[in-house]
């Protein structure tokens, strides 16, 4: 996949470089020369001559910021990854708005297995309203993608992998990081084990279908029948099926799978998370209260737990108490809007209304992110299943 | 699988002049102590004594040195790979095929790395790389890249041309035995490594594999005996009845169609048996049928070159030539190196009257004909 944005990475590089300052004027002689050789090299494809030259260069001039970046680009190009890391990092620093840098840098970065760093930057990126062109955001997203499933944000992976199912269409690997992320399989693509690979595969291909503009429902479903008739037994595939009935808006269907995950994992956090939903919608307020706070016991560090269980106790008119659950689904998941909206709610019951007005602040700001186009995944299911995730750009 | 580094060491030197005669110079000349001609050739002569580790030692410090020498990096990722420390000897190869981009035993070499770390998008793209590029003679690596790609093809599904890769080497001389697994993978479609096959299904697997490789052999009668054991022993599977039907076909055509209805009732967006019961249909003349069945195909996999040939087939027997033309040429664009289409084509524009066509459709026909130009 990263081969494939080759011409495009070449676009963007020269895109980047006419919109950069030239920051270095003409202070050394050598410097000049060196920097002239090296465009030159690097026009003329020659492309292990123009590494050397801007090497020299910014060995030279270490503020050439033209220098890190052409540095970067070509290393990146040759698959050196831990190279371009290192000299797309320098760019990044010095430059005002790095702008598609940052998602070429999380890009070199997933290369050389510096998870964290790489989502740090494609955050930034998202920050920045993912610039580039729709090959970087494909491409980007995507490894963005993988590495929230690796953390165990599943639906925020699943948000970003829709958006592209729909823009793009279907791939192999597509299918793959679909299956990993549907199954809760915390796993790159490249890590999971082989054992792992038909159910991933038929999981994939369901979600894929699911999530088509229009959506391919009856497609889904001769997969997921195939995944049952193997795996009917295995970790997260009544879950899994539950959420492809909640897409169908079969309420149902969805919570009696949802039940069948519990009858098989007792401990099953996310088909609790889920059942509070349902149960929190029908008014059954006790039912809510309790399977969301059993789930986050179970999972204190995930947010949509925190924040199903401050609705619920909202909702039951035990104010105080939901404050406390939606702070902390928020300081879990601070860029989540609709946190910040109950929180705001909460705090308006409360009477806290600087603290609300605050929280709607937030709200507004992070809607306004979206509504530009600011591509930052929801943790929640429901928003999956409403928006239309690959028109959010 | 694995090719042993002192063949690759050979076949290289052979390949890059010019590295064999940047190491003599650099063997006949006067270092000082630790330079890197002293490195160089110290790593070399360790390598030739078998001592590995040491070798991998001094090549990487002759590397730190001179990092772009390129026969120390080939040597050194040889040795990596045999050590079967992939993940160094990856890196190390992609400087060196930055350095020679037309060195297909290097893309090769990478791909086999590749394939071990897990890239396998990226596996497939460089050992196709090493393929059009040529593995310098070497009929191991040769073994070895085509083996992998035709894996590789299954698993990303393009279960035809990993079939088609796989016969080659069964023309090629390749012992049987190693391909029944990726045989029977493609025959079935299923998108799996062998590693990869479920336990409870790796007979099913390897029955397929022995009855597609004696249908390829034109041991019928093994065959028949195959695949009714594995229909028996595994009727619900998805793709077992496809493969019996396809069969059956040329034989019991009757029979053959039976068995690809059950395929659509177990399998029910199943292409191919849309594909080939829309074919049989035409050759019973059903053509109303085969129309529906062939459109259907279309639909549910535009990018399927066996669909949209079999759907022009069906327009052709319904006598919808335009229609026909635009079906069979949307599957030559889609696949132009299959000479069925081709074939179909061509007497499509000559039935029509495009000479000029059909003479352009007879000469990629005939260049497609040739020996050697198989993908």
């Amino acid at each position: 996949m990263i081969a494939a944005m080759r011409v495009t990475f070449f676009v963007l590089v020269f895109v980047l470089a006419a919109a950069l300052p030239r920051l270095c004027p003409a202070a050394q002689k050598d410097f000049d020369e060196i920097a002239r050789d090296a465009d030159a090299a690097r026009t003329a494809d020659r492309m292990q001559d123009a590494i050397h030259l801007y090497r020299q260069g910014v060995g030279l001039r270490p503020s050439w910021q033209d220098g890190w970046w052409w540095l970067g680009s070509l290393y990146y190009e040759q698959d050196r990854f831990p190279e371009a890391q290192a000299a797309l990092a320098r760019f990044v620093a010095m430059a005002p708005k790095p702008g598609p840098a940052y998602a070429f840098l999380g890009l070199s970065e997933y290369e050389t297995h510096d998870y964290a760093l790489a989502l740090e930057h494609f955050r930034k990126w998202a920050l920045e309203g993912s610039p580039g062109t729709n090959e970087l955001i494909d491409v980007a997203s995507f490894h963005w993608a993988l590495l929230l499933t690796r953390e165990g944000r599943f639906l925020q992976a699943l948000f970003l992998l829709t958006a592209k199912a729909h823009r793009r269409g279907g791939s192999a690997a597509l299918t793959d990081a679909m299956g990993l992320a549907s199954l809760r399989m915390a796993y790159l693509p490249e890590d999971y084990p082989p054992q792992w690979r038909e159910m991933v595969w038929l999981a994939g291909k369901a979600t894929f279908y699911a999530s088509l503009n229009p959506q391919q429902f009856d497609r889904a479903q001769d997969y997921e029948d195939k995944l049952l008739l193997h795996y009917d037994q295995a970790p997260n595939v009544h879950y899994f099926r539950g959420t492809q009935f909640a897409f169908q808006r079969k309420p149902a269907a969805a919570k009696e799978e949802y039940r069948q995950e519990l009858r098989i994992f007792p401990q099953h956090a996310p088909a609790m998370m889920e059942l509070a939903r349902f149960a929190l919608q029908e008014g059954q307020l006790d039912e809510a209260v309790s399977l969301a706070r059993r789930a986050a016991d179970l999972e204190p560090k995930n947010p949509v737990a925190h924040h199903v269980l401050g609705q619920a106790l909202l909702a039951a008119g035990r104010v105080p108490e939901s404050a406390g659950e939606l702070e902390t689904a928020s300081q879990l998941a601070p860029d989540s809007a609709s946190i910040r909206f109950h929180l705001a709610t909460v705090y308006r019951k409360l009477g806290r209304t600087q603290d609300a007005e605050h929280e709607m602040a937030v709200f507004v700001a992070l809607k306004d992110k979206e509504k530009a186009g600011i591509l930052l995944p929801p943790e929640e299911l429901e928003k999956l299943v409403d928006e239309q995730p690959g028109r959010a750009k | 699988m694995k090719m042993r580094t002192a063949t690759l060491c050979l076949s290289l030197v052979a390949l890059l002049p010019r590295l064999a005669a940047a190491a003599t110079q650099a063997s006949s000349a006067a270092p000082p102590a630790c330079s890197f001609e002293q490195l160089s050739r110290a790593a070399e002569q360790a390598r030739s004594q078998n001592h590995d580790e040491e070798a991998i030692a001094l090549y990487q410090r002759a590397l730190q040195l001179q990092p772009e020498w390129d026969e120390g990096l080939w040597n050194l990722s040889s040795l990596l790979y045999e050590k079967e420390r992939y993940a160094e000897a990856r890196d190390r190869l992609r400087l060196f095929v930055a350095d020679q981009p037309k060195a297909g035993m290097g893309w090769a070499l990478l791909g086999l790395c590749d394939f071990q770390t897990r890239e396998y998008a990226r596996a497939l793209d460089h050992l196709r790389q090493g393929m059009t590029l040529g593995t310098g003679g070497s009929k191991g690596m040769a073994r070895s890249v085509f083996y992998y790609a035709a894996v590789l093809l299954t698993r990303f599904e393009m279960y035809d041309q990993s079939q088609r890769l796989l016969f080659e080497m069964v023309q090629s001389g390749q012992a049987e035995s190693f391909l029944v697994e990726p045989v029977g993978l493609a025959a079935l479609r299923m998108p799996l490594l062998p590693e990869e096959i479920p336990s409870d299904r790796r007979e099913m697997v390897r029955l397929a594999g022995q009855a597609a490789l004696a249908v390829n052999d034109q041991h019928q009668d093994d065959a028949e005996r195959l695949f009714r054991q594995i229909t028996a022993a595994f009727p619900l599977e998805p793709g077992v009845h496809f493969l019996f039907g396809a069969f059956l076909a040329s034989e019991r055509p009757e029979e053959g169609i039976r068995e690809m209805q059950r395929e659509l009732e177990i399998s029910p967006f199943h292409v191919p048996a849309r594909v080939r019961l829309a074919e049989e249909y035409v050759k019973e003349g059903q053509v109303d049928q085969a129309l529906g069945l062939a459109a259907q195909a279309v639909k549910l996999d535009p990018q399927d070159a066996s669909a949209h040939l079999a759907w022009g087939e069906a327009l052709v027997a319904k006598g919808d030539l335009p229609a026909a033309l635009r079906e069979l040429e949307a599957a030559r664009d889609q696949a132009p190196e299959i000479l069925k289409i081709r074939w179909a084509l061509f007497r499509a524009y000559t039935a029509v009257g495009r000479n000029e066509d059909a003479g352009k459709e007879k000469d990629a026909i005939g260049k497609l004909a040739q020996p050697g130009s198989a993908p």
